[in-house]
C-alpha cells in the first residue's frame, strides 16, 4: 500500500486551493460526467473547472430521443434520462458509455443548453432525429441558429410527419451545417427548396426536387442524389461543364440514381452504359474523410488534365451515374487481376 | 529509505547519514547534496534522485560543490512540511535511475497530507509524481455522486458560497467604514 493508495485516498482534499495550473492537471483527468456531477455540487465552481479543463472543444449530439451524446478527444458519453432517483448518476457501459440522470423539467432541450454552458460546447457533431420525433430536434436545430453553432451532420430520416419537416426546411438555410445534410424524405411534387450554402457532403435520397441549376451551383466535395429526375442531357450538361478548368473545384465524388438515365443519347459522347470492359479491371479509390470507389470507370479529363473517373450503369436497382475525381495525395488506382473473382 | 538528522539551521547541519544504496551501486562516486524543509531536518540526498525534481536539478547542475560546501550549504524548502520533504526524498531515491512506470504503487508509506504532497511536488518540478498524484487526486472521485464529490474535494455548495461572499462584502464595508470614521478623526 503507498501514500496514495491507502486511507489517504478517504481524506476529503481541499481541491479549490489548488493553484490553477495545478487544479488544470487535475480535472484534465476528469471526463464529462465527473465534470456534470462537479455542477451539481457547485455551479459556479463548476465554471471554474470547465474553464480550466479545456473543453471548448467537445461537441455534442442529439438523436431526439432522451440521451445526449459528448464527444471528447477520446471516448463519447451519454447522458440518459431516468426517472428513478435511486438510479441518478449511475453509469454503465454495456451499451457505450452511460451515466443516468433526472432530465430538467424542459426536457431534452434544457438538458442540451445545459451541457452546452457547462462544457462551453460550440459544435454539434450529429443532429438527427430518430424514431420519428421531430419535435426536439427542430428545437435543438433552432438553439443551434440563435447561438450560431456550427452543425457538422444534419440527417433527417424517418420521420413520420413529412409536414413536420416541410414546415422545417426554411430554416435549413439559417443553420450553420458544414460537413454533411442527408435527407430521406419523400416531399409533395410541388416542394422546392434551394440551399444558400452547401455542406461539404449531401445525400438526398428522394432528390426528384433537387433541379439541374442546383447541381451546376452545387459547391460539395461529395454528392449522391436517390430518385433523381436527371437524364442523359442533364448529366451531359454537368459533365461537360465540370471538363471547364476551375468548375466545381471541391467535388470529388457525384453519385446519381434516376430511372431517366437511358442508352437514348450520349453522355460526354458515349453512349450508356459506360464502363471499362478491358483487361485488367481497375479500381479507383479515394480514403480521405471519406471512402468512395469506382470498379470499372472510364477515365475523362477535365481540361487542366485534372482526372475523373466515370461509369454508367443501365442494370440493376436503378440506373445511376458515379464520378469520381481523382487527386494524387489521396486515390489509388489499382489495377485487379482477372483471377480475384474466382477466388469468390 | 534515506537517513536524515535534525538540525538547528541550514547553515550548520550535523553530520547525516548516507542514504542506501542501490543493489547496483555505482562505480563512480557520487555526488550529494543536502535539502531540508520547514522542520530544519537535512536530508541528504544523491544528484542522481534529485535529477526527478527540475527545481534542484537546476540549482545544483552549475554549482560544482565540493562534499563540504554542499554539506554547509544545503537547500532550504521553508515552505515544505519537513514529513513532506521526507516522502519526496524517499520517492526520489527509489526512483532513482528509473523510469516511472505509468501505474506507480511504489511510494513512501504514509496516511496523510496528499494535498501538502501534491503543493510540494509541484514547487519541486517533479513531473512523473506529480502526474501520478494528479491522478490519484483525480481518482478519488471516480463513482462518486455529487454529493460524495463535494465533500472529498471540499467543495462549497452555491448556498455557502453566496453565504461567504456576502460575510465577506459585510466585513468589507464594516472595514471601509472603520477606515472613513478613521480619516475623519484624524481630519479633526
Amino acid at each position: 500500500m503507498s501514500i496514495l493508495s491507502g486511507n489517504l485516498l478517504q481524506m476529503p482534499i481541499d481541491l479549490l486551493k489548488f493553484p490553477n495550473d495545478l487544479l488544470r492537471e487535475v480535472l484534465k483527468l476528469c471526463d464529462p460526467f465527473e465534470l456534470y456531477k462537479l455542477s451539481k455540487c457547485s455551479k459556479k465552481r463548476s465554471q471554474k473547472a470547465t474553464i480550466l479543463r479545456g473543453t471548448k472543444r467537445w461537441k455534442i449530439s442529439y438523436y431526439g430521443g432522451n440521451d445526449m451524446i459528448i464527444w471528447t478527444d477520446g471516448p463519447n458519453y451519454r447522458f440518459k434520462q431516468t426517472d428513478n432517483p435511486e438510479d441518478y448518476f449511475k453509469t454503465t457501459r454495456r451499451y457505450g458509455n452511460y451515466m443516468y440522470i433526472e432530465f430538467p423539467k424542459g426536457g431534452p432541450v434544457e438538458l442540451f443548453v445545459y451541457l452546452l454552458e457547462l462544457f462551453g460546447i460550440r459544435t454539434v457533431e450529429f443532429l438527427e432525429p430518430s424514431f420519428g420525433e421531430f419535435d426536439n430536434v427542430s428545437k435543438v436545430a433552432k438553439l443551434s441558429i440563435d447561438r450560431k453553432m456550427e452543425v457538422e451532420a444534419f440527417r433527417i430520416r424517418n420521420i413520420e410527419e413529412v409536414q413536420d419537416v416541410l414546415d422545417f426546411m426554411p430554416l435549413l438555410n439559417q443553420m450553420d451545417i458544414t460537413r454533411e445534410f442527408q435527407c430521406s424524405i419523400k416531399f409533395p411534387p410541388e416542394f422546392h427548396f434551394e440551399f444558400v450554402k452547401y455542406p461539404s457532403q449531401i445525400y438526398i435520397r428522394e432528390s426528384s426536387w433537387f433541379t439541374i441549376g442546383q447541381l451546376l451551383d452545387c459547391t460539395c466535395v461529395r454528392i449522391e442524389l436517390d430518385n433523381s429526375t436527371f437524364n442523359n442531357r442533364d448529366l451531359d450538361v454537368f459533365l461537360h461543364e465540370w471538363k471547364n478548368a476551375g468548375a466545381f473545384p471541391n467535388l470529388r465524388v457525384l453519385k446519381i440514381e434516376s430511372e431517366k438515365i437511358d442508352n437514348q443519347s450520349p453522355i460526354l459522347e458515349m453512349i450508356p452504359p459506360i464502363t471499362n470492359v478491358n483487361n485488367p479491371r481497375i479500381e479507383v479509390s479515394i480514403n480521405n474523410k471519406f471512402y468512395y470507389h469506382i470498379l470499372d470507370g472510364v477515365p475523362v479529363n477535365k481540361d487542366d488534365g485534372t482526372e475523373g473517373w466515370l461509369k454508367v450503369e443501365l442494370g440493376g436497382y436503378s440506373p445511376r451515374l458515379q464520378f469520381l475525381i481523382a487527386d494524387p495525395a489521396d486515390t489509388v488506382v489499382e489495377e485487379i487481376p482477372e483471377d480475384d473473382d474466382d477466388d469468390w | 529509505m534515506s537517513s536524515t538528522e535534525q538540525g538547528t539551521s541550514s547553515a550548520a547541519p550535523a553530520e547525516p547519514t548516507t542514504a542506501p544504496e542501490s543493489a547496483a551501486a555505482p562505480e563512480v562516486p557520487e555526488s550529494f547534496y543536502y535539502v531540508h524543509g520547514k522542520d530544519k531536518v537535512v536530508h541528504k540526498v544523491s544528484a542522481g534522485a534529485l535529477q526527478h525534481s527540475a527545481l534542484i536539478h537546476g540549482m545544483i547542475s552549475n554549482l560544482g560543490y565540493t562534499e563540504e560546501q554542499a554539506k554547509a550549504n544545503p537547500f532550504p524548502f521553508e515552505n515544505i512540511d519537513g514529513d513532506i520533504l521526507q516522502m519526496v526524498v524517499d520517492w526520489c531515491n527509489q526512483h532513482k535511475g528509473k523510469p516511472t512506470p505509468p501505474e506507480d504503487t511504489n511510494l513512501p508509506k504514509q496516511k496523510e497530507k496528499l494535498f501538502d504532497l501534491v503543493l510540494a511536488v509541484n514547487y519541486l518540478e517533479i513531473k512523473e509524481l506529480l502526474t501520478y498524484c494528479c491522478k490519484q487526486v483525480a481518482m478519488m472521485v471516480k463513482g462518486k455522486s455529487p454529493e460524495e464529490i463535494r465533500e472529498i474535494w471540499m467543495i462549497p455548495t452555491d448556498a455557502e458560497d453566496e453565504a461567504a461572499e456576502k460575510e465577506a462584502k459585510k466585513r468589507a464595508g464594516k472595514e471601509a467604514a472603520g477606515e472613513t470614521a478613521a480619516a475623519a478623526g484624524d481630519a479633526k
